[in-house]
């Protein structure tokens, strides 16, 4: 199969690229590992600073890319092998068995419904469940069921429900070779693991029974979740007990300028998307008390120092000082920290705690790929300055946090300046 | 209709010929959830409990009990009904009546 440009990434940076290259008339093929468009974006409740729902900006994105006669989906895929003969790439993408036809599921949901396991659900970080046969989320695209094998039982079920016959346990992977001539990666950023930061008590599976780890203590995007529109939970509770909770504090720089863990670099975004969360969670919760513990605040981009000046003054507490630990009294966890604005050692007690996680590189692809990388594992440009999109191989493109952590509307601004690049470059080597 | 059983019950019992079987682990969670699922709903035949309510009549950890309970709510099988002290009490969805 030959296209023009292979975009890697279904996220906002990689939707954003195959929709500009497509709409100048090249033909695309977006990769993405897992069943659905969409990254991290679509997981999000709000963008700062102009708290607009992140869903409705993202949603009409993968329905134009699902829909454009010039952008072609392969989800569920992986890049596996990447080799430049002339002008052109041969790349490799291992399609990976769904266990269901996708041109028959029709998204009905009747397997789920059927399925007798349940599982921690990726989509909001494991605070509730979902079915080993699921839809990954109810915005995916595209809307297919995809089975989890790992953790299936294998009793049938669900092939007995479907109405349309698509459940097919008999896939295989596939390996499909293409050919393009210019690649983007818009491979994105992994989150920080919480659990890595011993002193704040996080723990990762909420469904382990013997642990003494608190299940109030959650980190960022699984609070995004529970702030979402699509969220899983009927109103704002907390994962432990189900509480409404009452006091909420943020705790910053987890996991991110922090040379004990190996991150000593700012993520960027955590000051930013946790003042906006404190906003939301006071708006949800009148009555409720916001404590934000920091550093610094790093305000930088535009409006965000006003968007932080506005939610300070609407009463959401700012406290200086690097969290030493966070313990638990009663279900409830305690923050412990030294205040350094007034010498004061504080013990906090919140009924939820939510860890401001920082973006840590994905540099998966880069062997692969034949580009550079820093020693944080990000992509780097052979010139940042002058063009911060290319890499050290002509024909492939870097855009979005594959090369830094960086925000939303740097994102797309760079998704585009890379799609430009690459239309640059295509004119040049001929189409 | 004989012959489309016949072809729905084909591709899970073909990958069960070939030698491929479920883990043993997954058949006993799958074992646990059910009987967690099952008193839960038991305790709730009772009347509309809160979370922590459940737990203490179940005797489980209060974290399990809220992940079933809310992961039963995504289902359906329960629904919140009044909020008493920052707790809601659940009560179990009538059979048909779930998303």
């Amino acid at each position: 199969m030959k296209y023009d440009v292979l975009v890697i990434g279904g996220g906002i940076a990689g939707i954003e690229a195959s929709l500009t290259l497509g709409d100048a008339g090249f033909e695309v093929l977006l990769v993405e590992k897992d069943p659905s468009i969409g990254g991290h974006m679509i997981q999000l409740s709000k963008v700062f600073p102009t708290t607009d729902c992140a869903g409705c900006i993202t949603t009409p994105k993968m329905a134009a890319a699902a829909s454009h006669p010039k952008v072609h989906l392969m989800t569920y895929s992986e890049v596996k092998e990447v080799q430049k003969t002339g002008k052109e790439f041969r790349v490799k993408v291992l399609k990976k068995p769904r266990y269901v036809e996708e041109d028959l599921c029709i998204g009905c949901g009747r397997c789920e419904e059927v399925c007798p396991v349940l599982v921690p659900r990726e989509f909001d970080y494991g605070i509730v469940g979902r079915k080993a046969v699921y839809i990954p989320f109810e915005m995916a695209v595209p809307k297919k069921a995809v089975l989890d094998l790992e953790h299936c039982m294998m009793c049938g079920r669900c092939e007995r429900a479907c109405p349309k016959d698509a459940i097919n346990f008999l896939q295989e992977p596939e390996e499909v070779e293409i050919t393009v001539k210019a690649i983007i990666v818009a491979t994105g950023y992994n989150l920080f693991p919480p659990e890595r930061k011993k002193e704040y008590s996080y723990t990762g599976n909420l469904t382990l029974i013997h642990t003494n780890l608190n299940p109030n203590i959650i980190h960022a995007m699984q609070m995004e979740r529970l702030l979402a529109p699509s969220r899983p939970y009927h109103a704002l509770l907390r994962p432990g007990d189900g509480k409404v909770p009452e006091r909420v504090a943020w705790v910053l720089c987890t996991g991110s300028r922090d040379k004990s863990l190996g991150n000593p670099l700012c993520s960027r975004v955590c000051c930013m998307y946790s003042v906006k969360q404190a906003l939301l969670y006071t708006s949800a919760i009148p009555f409720g008390e916001a404590a934000i513990y920091y550093m610094d605040i790093r305000a930088f981009g535009k409006g965000f120092e006003e968007f932080y000046t506005m939610v300070r003054d609407l009463g959401v507490y700012f406290i200086r000082g690097k969290v030493a630990r966070i313990e638990s009294r009663n279900g409830n966890p305690v923050v412990i920290v030294e205040d350094t604005e007034t010498g004061e050692i504080r013990e906090d007690e919140y009924d939820m705690v939510v860890l401001s996680v920082g973006l840590l590189s994905n540099p998966e692809l880069s062997e692969i790929l034949g580009i550079d990388t820093n020693s944080y594992g990000f992509y780097v440009p052979p010139d940042e300055n002058a063009n911060p999109v290319a890499t050290k191989v002509d024909g492939i493109f870097v855009a979005g946090t594959a090369t830094c952590p960086k925000d939303i509307p740097d994102t797309v601004a760079e998704a585009a300046a890379a799609a430009a690049q690459c239309i640059a470059y295509l004119k040049e080597v001929g189409t | 209709m004989a012959e489309k059983q016949a072809k729905k019950e084909l591709t899970v019992k073909k990958l069960r010929d070939k030698g491929v079987k479920p883990r043993e682990e997954v058949i006993e969670m799958a074992k646990e959830q059910r009987k967690i699922i099952k008193q839960i709903s038991e305790c709730l035949k009772a009347g509309p409990k809160t979370i922590p309510e459940i737990a203490f009549e179940i005797n489980m950890p209060v974290g399990i009990v809220a992940w079933y309970v809310l992961t039963m709510f995504k289902y359906g099988q329960v629904e919140p009904g009044e909020e008493i002290d920052g707790y809601y009490k659940y009560k179990l969805v009538a059979k048909g009546g779930g998303k």
